[in-house]
C-alpha cells in the first residue's frame, strides 16, 4: 500500500546530463555545483550545513538542527557505489522530497506548535505517501520521537528519508512481487548495516 | 539502502543470465525494438532524448560549443544527405571505414579489424536493421562494457560540416553502418571527443570481450611472426602502431609513407616463395583509407613480379598494403592482439581457451590498499585465487608450465574524463599461495603473510592505462593475485579476467560473513546491588533509561577517559542503541536491559584499546578490520566497504562513539538474522512488515 515517489534515475555520464533540462533543473544543478564543490558531490558534512541553513530560515519548523550523525544515514540509504557521497541525481531525489516533505510538515502540525505529536503523525505519513499501519506508527514514535512523544522537523525529515529509501529497496528486490524478498546474510547486512 | 538495494538487484540479474551478448543489458534501459514500433507507428522519425543532437553530444573541449572545429555543424540523417543510403553493402569490409577529423584512428582500427571477423561482427552490429520497409532512424549496437554486454540505441541524426560527415565515413559515400556505430561508441562513452586519443586494444575489447596484450618489437618474441599468423587464424583482432617520441611527431609521415603515432589494422600474414626462399610478408591497414607504404612489397612494387607459386595481391589505393615481416618490424614499434573468449568464437577447430572474470572494487579507507609500497594497507585489497592444473600441451618455446594472462581493467574511467578525472596508475602482484590454504575459498590473507612473503610474479609496469595485461607462464599450483592502485586509498572499480590455454579455476577469496556471538544478555536477576544501585541513581523515577539519560551517562563516563578519542555520543546513536536493545519495546532501557548495554560497551572498549596499536586514541581503518575480528565477526570487503564508508571520519579514523555505534548495530542484524533463520539455513524471507519493523531502527 506504500507509494515511494519514482527513484532517482541511474547516474548518468556528465556529457548529456547537462542538456534536455527544464529552466528548473538548470537553475538547480547551479545551485547544486555550489553546494558541492569540486567534486560535484555531496557528502554527509556539505549535506548537513546545506539542510541546517534553509532550517535557519523557517520559524515556523521547529527542530534543535540536523545532526552529522543523521546526515550519514541519510546518505547512506541513498548511495549506490558505498562512496558515502550524493551526486546530482540522487541529491535532486533527496531535495524534491524534502521540499514535498516540508508541505506535508506544515499543513499537519494542526495545533502550530511547529512539532508533529504522535497523533499528528499518521496522518502526516500517509499524506506524504506511507499510510502505517498502527503498529509501525507506535514503532516511529518511539524510534523518532523526543521525550514528550514529538517529531521535531529533523527527525521527521530522517525518518522519512529512510522510511522511502527502504520501502524502495524492498520494492527493488521483491522482482516477482509477493510480497516478501528472501536475502542471505551477506545481503542482509549490506542492506541493513549501510544505513 | 535503497541504493544498496538496487546494486543487489542488478547482481541478481547478472547472475540470472543477463549481459551475455544474447541477453544484452539495455543501456539506459532503452530498449531498440519497442522505440522503433512506437516511432513506426507514431508515423515519426525517432530522436534520442539521452544523445541528442546539440553540441553537448559532439565534445567539450577541442569539440565543445563555439570551439572552430564545430563551428556550422548541422546533424543529418541520411536520407537527407544521400539519395538511397544502405546500412551495409555486400558485407561489412575494411574499406567502409574512412577516419574523419576525430583523433580516434585507435577505434577505427578496432572496427577494421572487427571486419575481418563475421562472428563478432554480427553480435556487434545486429543485423536486423537498414533502411528499409521498417526504417525509423533508429538504430542498436551492441558493446562489451567490463564484463557485460550492452545493447545502445541512438537515432540516426550524423554531425555534418559543409555537406560531409564531420566523422567516420565510408569509401562508398552511401553506406552507414560505420558511422552509426562511431555515434553509438560515442554515447557509451559520453561524447565524441571522449573517443579522442585511445589504445586500439580498448575498442578491441569492447567489441569482442576478448583481452587484450601488447607486444613492443624491440624485445619481441623470437616466434612473433607464428604468434601473429597463429591469432589471425583463432579469429583474434590485431593492430599494430609506430611510437613517437615527441609531440610534434604525431601523425608525422615518414619517407616511406608510414605514419607516426597512428593505429593501424594487422589484416593479413603470409609466407610466399620469393626468388628460391621463403619470405614472409604482412599485411597492414590504414584506416584513413590512403596513404599507403611505399617500399618494397607495397602496392604494384617489382617484388611480385618474382614470387612463386601462389601470391595474394593488392593494389588499390585503399590504406592496405603489404611489407615485408623483417621491414615491419624495423618499421613498427608494437602489435597488439586481442584474444577472444570461448564464447566469441562458434569455430570449433580453434583452440578454447579458458576464462574466469570477476568485478570489484577499491574504497578509501578499507579496500584501497595501494601497492607493496604499501605494507600496511597492501593486505586491504581485494584478493583472488587462482587455480592452474594442468601444463599446456607441446609448449611452443620449449618451456614447461601453464599459460595464463591476467588482465585488469578499470571500469568507466573514460566516461569521467569530462569531470577532469582520468586513468588510475594500476597493476597487480601475484605469490605462490601456501599450502594450508590450498583448497580454501573463504580467506583473506592478513598483513603478515605479505610482510614475510616474496611475489612470485607480477604485473608488467603500474601504468595509467585502461587495462594491465601480462602473460605469464607459472608451473600447476595455487596463486594469489592482489589487484591493486599504485597509490593508497583511490576509489576505482576494476573487472579482473584470467585466460589460460588449459583448465584453470579462478576464485575471489574473501573471508566469510559470520558471527561468533556470546550470549551476554542479563536478566533483571542477574543485577548485584552495586550496579543495581547505580542504575537507581541514573534512572531516576520511572526505574527506565531513555535515550537522552543514556546519552548523559555515556558522555559523563568518556570525557573522563583520555586514552580514547571522541566527539561524545550524540541523540542519534542512543536512540539507536536503546531501541536495539529494548526488548520491552516501551522505547526505554529496564535494568537489565541496561546491564547488557553495559557490558557490552564494556567489551568494545576493551576491544578498542586492544586494537588502537599507536595509541592515538581513534581506531585506524585498518585497524578496525582486525578489531571487528577479536570482536568476534569475520566480514567480506563489500561490508568493510559500507561500514568503513559509514562510521569513519574523512581522515579514515574511527572514534569511540562512532566504534560503540557499528559494533552495537553489527551484532544486533547478526542476531535478528539467527533469530529469523533458526535452521541456518542461510537465507531468511521477510515481507514488508518485517522488513521496516527491523530497517526503520
Amino acid at each position: 500500500q506504500f507509494v515511494p515517489s519514482e527513484p532517482p534515475p541511474p547516474r548518468r555520464p556528465l556529457a548529456y546530463a547537462e542538456h534536455n533540462e527544464s529552466e528548473e533543473d538548470v537553475k538547480f544543478r547551479r545551485v547544486f555545483k555550489q553546494l558541492a564543490g569540486e567534486d560535484m558531490e555531496v557528502s554527509p558534512k556539505e549535506l548537513m550545513d546545506i539542510l541546517n541553513k534553509i532550517i535557519s530560515k523557517h520559524a515556523a519548523l521547529k527542530t534543535d538542527g540536523f545532526s552529522i550523525e543523521s546526515c550519514r544515514s541519510m546518505v547512506a540509504v541513498m548511495d549506490s557505489d558505498s562512496t558515502g557521497k550524493l551526486g546530482f541525481h540522487e541529491f535532486k531525489y533527496l531535495w524534491n522530497n524534502i521540499k514535498k516533505w516540508q508541505g506535508v510538515y506544515l499543513n499537519f502540525d494542526q495545533d502550530g506548535s511547529g512539532v508533529i505529536s504522535g497523533e499528528e503523525l499518521p496522518g502526516a505519513f500517509t499524506a506524504a505517501g506511507f499510510p502505517l499501519n498502527d503498529q509501525l506508527c507506535q514503532m516511529i514514535v518511539r524510534r523518532y520521537s523526543d521525550e514528550s512523544g514529538n517529531l521535531d522537523f529533523d527527525n521527521y525529515i530522517g525518518c522519512l528519508v529512510r522510511l522511502d529509501a527502504m520501502c524502495r529497496a524492498f520494492k527493488t528486490l521483491d522482482k516477482d512481487n509477493n510480497g516478501t524478498i528472501k536475502v542471505n546474510v551477506k545481503e542482509w547486512l549490506q542492506l541493513t548495516m549501510y544505513s | 539502502m535503497a541504493g544498496v538495494a538496487s546494486t543487489l538487484a542488478k547482481k541478481r540479474a547478472l547472475a540470472a543470465g543477463f549481459g551475455t551478448n544474447a541477453n544484452a543489458v539495455k543501456y539506459l534501459n532503452q530498449d531498440f525494438h519497442s522505440l522503433r514500433a512506437q516511432s513506426q507507428s507514431q508515423g515519426a522519425l525517432f530522436c534520442d532524448p539521452t544523445f541528442a543532437a546539440a553540441p553537448e553530444s559532439l565534445g567539450f573541449k577541442d569539440l565543445g560549443r563555439n570551439s572552430p572545429k564545430t563551428r556550422g555543424v548541422t546533424w543529418k540523417r541520411p536520407t537527407e544527405l544521400v539519395s538511397s543510403p544502405e546500412f551495409i553493402i555486400g558485407g561489412a569490409t575494411r574499406t567502409d571505414i574512412c577516419q574523419g577529423g576525430l583523433g580516434d584512428c585507435w577505434l577505427l582500427a578496432a572496427i577494421a579489424s572487427l571486419t575481418l571477423n563475421e562472428d563478432v561482427m554480427a553480435r556487434v552490429v545486429p543485423s536486423d536493421q537498414d533502411f528499409g520497409d521498417q526504417y525509423a532512424g533508429i538504430f542498436h549496437f551492441q558493446f562489451w562494457q567490463y564484463g557485460e554486454w550492452v545493447d545502445v540505441v541512438i537515432d540516426d541524426r550524423l554531425p555534418v560540416k559543409d555537406g560531409e560527415l564531420l566523422f567516420v565515413h565510408s569509401a562508398e559515400g552511401r553506406e552507414f553502418w560505420s558511422a552509426l556505430l562511431e555515434k553509438a561508441y560515442a554515447k557509451v562513452c559520453g561524447c565524441y571527443e571522449a573517443l579522442s586519443g585511445g589504445s586500439t586494444t580498448e575498442g578491441f575489447e569492447d567489441f569482442t570481450g576478448g583481452i587484450a596484450e601488447n607486444f613492443d618489437l624491440q624485445n619481441a618474441p623470437p616466434n612473433m611472426f607464428q604468434i601473429v599468423k597463429k591469432a589471425l587464424e583463432a579469429g583474434s583482432l590485431l593492430g599494430c602502431s609506430i611510437d613517437i617520441t615527441s609531440a610534434s611527431d604525431s601523425e608525422a609521415v615518414t619517407r616511406q609513407k608510414l605514419v607516426k603515432g597512428h593505429a593501424y589494422s594487422l589484416t593479413g600474414a603470409v609466407e610466399v616463395g620469393y626468388r628460391g626462399r621463403r619470405e614472409k610478408l604482412i599485411r597492414v591497414r590504414n584506416p584513413w583509407g590512403q596513404v599507403e607504404w611505399t617500399g618494397a612489397w607495397s602496392d604494384g612494387s617489382s617484388e611480385w613480379n618474382s614470387v612463386e607459386g601462389e601470391c595474394p595481391n593488392a593494389n588499390a589505393e585503399d590504406g592496405e598494403f603489404w611489407m615485408s615481416f623483417t621491414e615491419f618490424m624495423r618499421h613498427y614499434s608494437r602489435i597488439e592482439i586481442c584474444t577472444l573468449t570461448p564464447d566469441t568464437i562458434l569455430d570449433d577447430s580453434i583452440k578454447h581457451w579458458s576464462v574466469g572474470k570477476f568485478d570489484g572494487t577499491w574504497r578509501k579507507g578499507s579496500t584501497a590498499g595501494g601497492c607493496r609500497n604499501n605494507p600496511y594497507t597492501f593486505w586491504t585489497n581485494p584478493q583472488f585465487v587462482i587455480k592452474l592444473n594442468e601444463e599446456d600441451d607441446d609448449p611452443e618455446d620449449g618451456e614447461e608450465g601453464c599459460s595464463v594472462v591476467l588482465g585488469l581493467i578499470q571500469k568507466n574511467r573514460r566516461k569521467m574524463r569530462k569531470s577532469g578525472e582520468d586513468m588510475h596508475t594500476i597493476g597487480f602482484a601475484i605469490y605462490e599461495l601456501p599450502e594450508q590454504f590450498h583448497g580454501q575459498t573463504q580467506v583473506h590473507l592478513d598483513k603478515n603473510f605479505f610482510l614475510t612473503h616474496a611475489q612470485k610474479a607480477r604485473s608488467e609496469t603500474f601504468i595509467n592505462l585502461r587495462e594491465v595485461s601480462t602473460r605469464f607462464k607459472l608451473p600447476p599450483g595455487e596463486y594469489l593475485v592482489v589487484p591493486s592502485t599504485y597509490e593508497a586509498h583511490l576509489n576505482g572499480d576494476f573487472c579482473i579476467r584470467v585466460f589460460s590455454e588449459k583448465q584453470s579455476q579462478t576464485i575471489p577469496c574473501d573471508d566469510p560473513v559470520e558471527a561468533d556471538l556470546v550470549d551476554e544478555e542479563v536478566s533483571d536477576e542477574d543485577v548485584d546491588a552495586g550496579f543495581r544501585g547505580l542504575f537507581t541513581k541514573l534512572a531516576g523515577d520511572d526505574m527506565e533509561i531513555s535515550y537522552v539519560e543514556l546519552r548523559n551517562i555515556l558522555n559523563k563516563i568518556v570525557s573522563k577517559r583520555t586514552d580514547i578519542k571522541t566527539d561524545g555520543f550524540c541523540c542519534e546513536t542512543c536512540r539507536v542503541m536503546v531501541n536495539l536493545l529494548d526488548d520491552s519495546g516501551n522505547g526505554k532501557l529496564g535494568l537489565g536491559e541496561f546491564a547488557t548495554l553495559w557490558k557490552k560497551v564494556q567489551k568494545y572498549l576493551t576491544i578498542y584499546k586492544q586494537n588502537d596499536g599507536d595509541n592515538s586514541g581513534t581506531m585506524s581503518t585498518p585497524e578496525l578490520r582486525v578489531a571487528l575480528k577479536t570482536a568476534g565477526f569475520t566480514l567480506n570487503n563489500a561490508i568493510y566497504q559500507m561500514l568503513v564508508c559509514r562510521y569513519a571520519e574523512p581522515d579514515m579514523t574511527m572514534d569511540f562513539d562512532n566504534f560503540v555505534a557499528c559494533l552495537m548495530r553489527l551484532e544486533m542484524m547478526f542476531r535478528i538474522f539467527q533469530k529469523l533463520d533458526p535452521e541456518d539455513s542461510g537465507t531468511v524471507e521477510v515481507t514488508l512488515d518485517q522488513w521496516l519493523n527491523i530497517a526503520m531502527v
